[in-house]
């Protein structure tokens, strides 16, 4: 057999593609349907259909669910803003600086990537506790007299978030910047520009992709975090995540939770939506300045 | 000037961020004394009682069971559709449909597979914990394997099957040991993000099963321990190894 003729065979195998997507069809976009119909379709207690129903989707529309879908798309923009000034220098960093020491760099910031996340919010709780380290610290260096409760409070909640994504955030970045070209920083320092203007003019603009990409994996998984929120928030604070933990094992409101899920789902996919049109126009390059 | 003081300023207190709570955990997991008091002694007695206790061994090999089953079934998935695309199949428009998996956040995926576990009455446990972990690794997988495919020279599949060696045989002694480096880190990353996932498990677990971060979490809720201090130290050492294998791998440049 010579290479034309396999080549000629047709695609015969699909049967080796096939498993991988029934498999997603199956377990992901499968159980996606079922969220919506059942938060959409009304059964009657025996089980039978009875027809569609917008009743709980606008429910959540009023302003108690409306506020805390609102509030956690404004704590995951803030998580991923405060990732974003605090992570970009890093990765330039990592990116142009940290030369021969790169990999060792590198291998410090992933190795805390890879411990299992509760671990990081006990090693706070640890920290942040009334008798915990920190207090301690202050007290024994006698900063202070009494000890702050830092605990439960958004501080709290902010802190550990930014602690856990700032790497989402480093690492995209940072693979952008490295497959940048030096020299065009140095051509545009050469014809004069100030710091900040290769900052604004060229370096943000092409490295559009890893900003994108950063600002992605920081803002959605923390629009759903919930087990940051009740551990350092003491559940002072509602956020979605709590929201749908509550009445998914309640049980009983197992429809309203899919309905909840899924209205969140619909503003996340929106708030992410215009995310990305501000950024697209935010990192446009501004060519006609240059 | 300004700049370099920058960031020889600005680099060690970042990475003094990321490593003081850890530090200071894994230094009281040798206090002798109980949690609200300063350094007294050291000691290894919650190690043994770390070790001791049975249901952290339980939890442990469930999350070992269940990282190592879904690390299997997305590999040999992936590597499925690579051989269907050494055979000529259009794979890069297959892999829109996964991107989903990672774009979703883990809450919303939770709660539809728990809704469609309960639809088609399927037991939560550690079965249900595989198949939503695969879901997830999935994401990972695909785009990653593909990537290293597209990467591969050609020539070289074609001279295997023009010297006589079936579309099998090439796979096997031409394809996969060029992918190999990339299947096995692929597999190490899948294999950490099931096991130190918690969102997932929370809401597939069921009241049966308990993995390691469900087990944290009960501990945690019930209040400070040395003993989670010592779990944590334990963690951190063999994630530092899984991390240096993971390099020595992939001693070229991109991480992720």
């Amino acid at each position: 057999m010579n290479i034309k003729e396999s080549r000629w065979l047709p695609p015969l195998p699909f049967f080796f593609g096939s498993p991988v997507l029934l498999w997603q069809l199956f377990f992901f976009y499968l159980p996606l349907l079922l969220l919506t119909l059942s938060s959409i379709l009304t059964f009657s207690p025996l089980g039978n259909f009875e027809g569609l129903t917008l009743d709980r989707l606008l429910l959540f529309l009023q302003p108690v669910y409306a506020k805390v879908i609102l509030s956690s798309l404004l704590l995951a923009l803030s998580n991923a803003l405060i990732c974003f000034f605090i992570g970009y220098p890093i990765a330039y960093f990592l990116a142009f600086k940290a030369k021969k020491m790169k990999p060792l760099f590198l291998f410090f910031l992933i190795v805390p990537f890879w411990i299992n996340f509760l671990l990081h919010v006990y090693a706070w709780f640890f920290v942040l506790e009334k008798e915990g380290f920190l207090n301690w610290l202050l007290l024994s260096l006698g900063i202070m007299d009494q000890p702050i409760p830092f605990l439960n409070s958004l501080f709290a909640i902010l802190l550990m978030m930014v602690y856990y994504y700032l790497p989402f955030m480093i690492l995209p970045l940072y693979s952008s910047l490295e497959q940048f070209n030096i020299q065009l920083i140095e051509a545009s320092q050469d014809l004069g520009a100030k710091g900040w203007q290769t900052l604004l003019y060229i370096l943000l603009p092409l490295s559009k992709g890893g900003i994108m990409a950063g600002f992605f994996l920081v803002f959605i998984p923390s629009f759903g975090e919930f087990a940051i929120p009740e551990l350092m928030g003491g559940d002072k604070w509602l956020f979605v995540g709590n929201v749908v933990s509550q009445y998914i094992l309640s049980e009983t409101e197992g429809a309203l939770g899919a309905a909840f899920t899924l209205v969140s789902a619909l503003a996340l996919l929106l708030a992410a939506l215009l995310l990305y049109k501000g950024l697209n126009f935010l990192l446009k390059p501004k060519g006609e300045h240059a | 000037m300004l700049k370099k003081t920058a960031s020889y300023i600005g680099i060690p207190l970042f990475y003094l961020f990321l490593y003081l709570p850890i530090s200071v955990l894994l230094l009281f997991s040798f206090n002798s004394e109980g949690f609200p008091s300063p350094w007294k002694g050291f000691t290894l007695k919650w190690y043994e009682e770390l070790f001791r206790s049975p249901f952290l061994w339980e939890a442990f090999g469930n999350s070992l069971i269940v990282a190592s089953f879904s690390t299997f079934i997305c590999l040999s998935l992936g590597l499925f559709l690579i051989y269907y695309a050494t055979q000529g199949g259009k794979v890069k428009r297959f892999l829109l449909l996964f991107y989903g998996n990672l774009v979703i956040p883990e809450t919303v995926l939770g709660v539809s597979l728990l809704g469609f576990f309960s639809f088609f009455s399927i037991p939560l446990g550690l079965i249900t914990l595989i198949f939503a972990h695969t879901v997830l690794g999935l994401g990972v997988t695909l785009p990653i394997l593909y990537a290293r495919y597209e990467e591969l020279d050609l020539k070289l599949t074609e001279a295997s099957s023009v010297l006589g060696a079936t579309p099998v045989q090439t796979f096997f002694k031409v394809t996969l040991p060029l992918m190999f480096p990339t299947a096995i880190t692929t597999a190490l990353l899948v294999f950490i993000l099931s096991f130190d996932d918690f969102v997932l498990s929370y809401f597939c677990a069921g009241s049966t099963a308990q993995t390691l971060s469900l087990y944290i979490l009960s501990m945690i809720r019930s209040g400070i321990s040395p003993v989670i201090n010592a779990l944590s130290a334990i963690l951190l050492t063999l994630s530092s190894l899984l991390v240096l294998t993971f390099f020595s791998i992939k001693t070229r440049k991109r991480i992720l």
